[in-house]
């Protein structure tokens, strides 16, 4: 276990290197953000002087090494747009989105437990088809179309809910749904064919044939042995709820990284984008390695090497 | 089978319920949601909410060039002088001024004003504020201001601001972006980062809260100098995305929402309780056009011809929804030396462009590129190719080269453009003269090759003239020279758009976008 997890943290800083490798080339080439920066009437003098002051005069690499240099004390360097470091920015959001993903993964399992297992039970039925159908198009549905008609429905037309912003529960619930929407499909589908599997095993038929009622046979004996795969989904859906924020977050100018991430773009803002990048990779690493513990603890059979 | 298909029809029906949901919404008018929630709230408080597509950039005055974070800093800030809805000058933190000699002005300062934080403000401020932004070359904003070489204080309340030549455009720089005074005392004792955290200006409201991409709410300054405040508390939400923005308006969740695109404009208008006011700006788009020796736009009957074809009056009215005037300058009215006759008027003649280009050889037709940005402008792809197709109809084929802002400015700034490109200037000096900034054969070498030695000499002479009608004269006549040689084919002056909650406010759109949220008036 302790092998396990030292082995797995090593393993996380020669990743890091190159994701800082990818993130800087690829803000560098890109696009120069003096250019977004200046008004359109700035002359070319203006220009040069900018570009010294910020030091994107020097070479890209000698840039590089700088920013690794720095990066290694935890110094992403200043958001040209803030002008204050861009570290303490990003992390400043990371409570609106976790509250956000958070949400929207209670959202998603509300929704794709009890539908993956009726769904596995009544195989082949109207239900079944159903809920497998929904499941597509849930996959399919563009975040920011749903949330965009979850909006026109929910707050224009009906007004139950806020259009947007952070503040009430109720402002939480349409971007919960939206985010959640995308991940409790992945994770119908994925209870669904795991229960199916497990639904076929012999100690099924066996605890069937022992008399049991169908109810403690489904959750007792089926449902907690599907769980494996599902933790696995779980922590891999991670990824795609930070991605999902970036989209949603916009749509319901939700104050989260993900919001700051796209605005960031936009502008070149260099800092901002690079820290808020690392800050993502760490988090996804993070929680597939939590993901691997989580199914060795739920599956002793599984072993650490 | 039989399963499957009634489930797809079973989701098909669930479709199509939502479907007509949302389009019934669309269309219905929103009576009981569309009275502000955000106007009063419960405890009679009068809150103003205006949602922009961003948000502020800071509150170092002099480190952005963003309207729209300059239009909530009004509120904050004050100038030395400002401009009124009519863009006219008027005393603010100056209560007078005077030009000693061509190089020095003197400003009386207004007594008994008083920053946020208890401060008095002096001549001191004027100095660390303006000398700060005209000798930090590292500030965004020091282009604008280099030409301040001091600022002398001689009392409390008095300065004088030596200039690095005759500036006849001094009073416009000090009444814009840049200029707001900053508490010099404050900063000095408390440092810059402090003063960024918990920044205090003079004006009529004042920093309560902000919370990054979210909102900033100001509240108003019992001791603000001028009238009192209107509204108690103002809101500034910031909505990127333009469908939750107008949403938010339709709901009441918003006051004033700017920057509405203009497929919206009707929904707005539709619906009972909000409205629509479309407004002019000081960017104009244009073509802009290499007039190199060898180049086939060279020839003055090839630009002529380009200028007649296009239609637009027709671009302004199907692709912005008539958010746009019309113009053949860039010195468009509000600003000093507008000369009235090229505006709100275009030329169209798509047969007498034919005969021209027959008459410069090309009677088959001829090809050029034309160079456009892609997402910089609103609805510039469309432009773009809306041109490419009216000067198809004449026999010019066109090459559209569609760009990426960033990919764009840079084939623009190393002068590589080919015989047409597309833009939009803004002019924040409201002076003639930034509007020739790129007309000069010096500046326009490489660019359009432009080279008329009677403008140059013209617009060297108006830059430093002090005789504001001859000035004026001089700008008109630079003019007509441009509209004639046509080294830019100007195509319209941009229009803002905001939506408006009509049943609660007053609103009047400003040239300048400012949103100084006095002028927003309560309806009784």
């Amino acid at each position: 276990m302790k092998k396990f997890l030292i082995r797995s943290l090593l393993q996380i800083i020669p990743v890091l290197f190159l994701i800082s490798l990818i993130v800087f080339v690829l803000v560098h080439v890109t696009g120069d953000p003096v250019t977004l920066m200046l008004s359109d009437t700035a002359t070319d003098e203006d220009r040069a002087i900018l570009i010294k002051a910020l030091g994107l005069d020097q070479p890209l690499y000698v840039q590089y090494f700088k920013f690794l240099g720095h990066l290694v004390q935890g110094d992403f360097g200043n958001s040209f747009r803030y002008q204050e470091p861009a570290l303490p920015i990003v992390l400043e959001r990371l409570p609106a989105s976790f509250e956000l993903a958070i949400s929207s993964m209670v959202v998603a399992t509300l929704i794709a437990i009890p539908l993956g297992i009726l769904s596995a039970t009544k195989r082949n039925s109207f239900l079944d088809v159903f809920v497998t159908g929904g499941a597509v198009l849930g996959k399919a549905m563009p975040s920011f179309w749903l949330g965009i008609m979850l909006i026109l429905l929910f707050a224009v037309h009906w007004g139950v809910f806020p259009v947007s912003g952070q503040g009430t529960f109720a402002h939480l619930v349409l971007p919960a749904i939206t985010l959640g929407t995308g991940v409790a499909a992945e994770m119908t589908r994925l209870i669904r064919s795991s229960m199916l599997e497990i639904l076929q095993q012999d100690y099924i038929r066996t605890a069937r044939s022992k008399g049991l009622l169908e109810r403690i046979v489904i959750y007792k004996h089926a449902f907690q042995n599907s769980l494996v795969p599902v933790i696995t989904i779980m922590a891999l859906q991670t990824s795609h709820l930070i991605g999902g924020t970036l989209i949603t977050e916009t749509v319901f100018s939700w104050p989260g990284m993900g919001n700051l991430l796209i605005q960031a773009v936009n502008q070149r803002d260099m800092a901002i984008v690079q820290a808020a990048v690392f800050v993502v990779s760490i988090l996804v690493i993070l929680s597939n390695l939590l993901a691997d513990l989580a199914y060795r603890v739920l599956d002793p059979r599984i072993k650490y090497n | 089978m039989k399963r499957f298909a009634m489930a797809s029809l079973a989701l098909m029906l669930l479709l199509g319920v939502a479907g007509c949901g949302s389009q019934q919404s669309a269309n219905t008018p929103q009576t009981e949601n569309s009275t502000s929630k955000s106007t009063q709230t419960d405890s009679g408080k009068k809150v103003l909410t205006i949602a922009s597509g961003n948000d502020i950039v800071s509150f170092d005055i002099h480190n952005h060039n963003n309207t729209s974070t300059e239009a909530v800093h009004v509120n904050m800030f004050d100038y030395l002088v400002k401009k009124d809805k009519n863009q006219q000058l008027q005393p603010d933190l100056a209560t007078s001024w005077k030009q000693l000699d061509d190089t020095t002005w003197e400003f009386k300062l207004r007594e008994g004003v008083k920053f946020h934080n208890g401060d008095p403000f002096t001549a001191a401020d004027v100095k660390y504020t303006l000398e700060r932004v005209a000798k930090d070359q590292t500030l965004l904003e020091y282009g604008n201001y280099k030409q301040i070489k001091e600022v002398q204080v001689i009392d409390d309340h008095t300065v004088h601001i030596i200039t690095d030549g005759p500036q006849p455009v001094l009073l416009n720089r000090l009444s814009r972006l840049g200029s707001g005074m900053l508490p010099s005392k404050y900063i000095q004792e408390k440092g810059f980062d402090e003063y960024l955290k918990n920044p205090v200006g003079t004006g009529p409201y004042k920093l309560k809260e902000w919370k990054r991409d979210d909102r900033l709410i100001l509240v108003k300054n019992d001791d603000y100098f001028g009238d009192k405040p209107k509204w108690d508390e103002v809101v500034f939400r910031s909505i990127p995305e333009d469908a939750t923005r107008v949403s938010e308006l339709l709901t009441g969740g918003v006051d004033l929402a700017v920057n509405i695109p203009p497929t919206d404009l009707d929904r707005i208008k539709n619906n009972e309780g909000t409205a629509v006011a479309q407004g002019p700006t000081q960017r104009v788009m244009q073509l802009t056009v290499r007039m190199t020796p060898g180049t086939k736009t060279a020839d003055p009957k090839v630009r002529e011809a380009i200028d007649l074809a296009i239609d637009k009056q027709a671009i302004v009215d199907n692709i912005l929804a008539g958010g746009g005037t019309v113009t053949r300058t860039r010195v468009t009215p509000g600003n000093f030396g507008a000369d009235p006759s090229l505006y709100g008027t275009s030329l169209y003649d798509p047969e007498k462009a034919k005969q021209l280009l027959a008459e410069a050889g090309y009677a088959n037709g001829l090809e050029i590129t034309l160079s456009s940005p892609s997402g910089r402008y609103l609805k510039d792809k469309e432009t773009a190719e809306l041109i490419q197709a009216m000067l198809g109809e004449v026999g010019i084929k066109v090459n559209l080269d569609l760009q990426e802002w960033s990919k764009f400015n840079e084939q623009y700034r190393g002068k590589k453009m080919n015989e047409l490109f597309m833009i939009a200037y803004g002019n924040s000096m409201f002076d003639a003269s930034l509007a020739f900034d790129r007309a000069s054969s010096a500046i326009a070498k490489g660019e359009t090759d432009y080279n008329n030695p009677e403008l140059d000499k013209l617009l060297e002479e108006a830059e430093t003239n002090l005789n504001e009608q001859e000035r004026e004269k001089q700008y008109q006549q630079a003019q007509q020279m441009v509209a004639n040689d046509r080294p830019f084919i100007y195509l319209f002056q941009m229009g803002a758009n905001y939506g408006y909650n009509s049943n609660r406010i007053q609103f009047e759109p400003r040239l300048d976008e400012m949103l100084p949220v006095d002028e927003i008036t309560l309806k009784q």
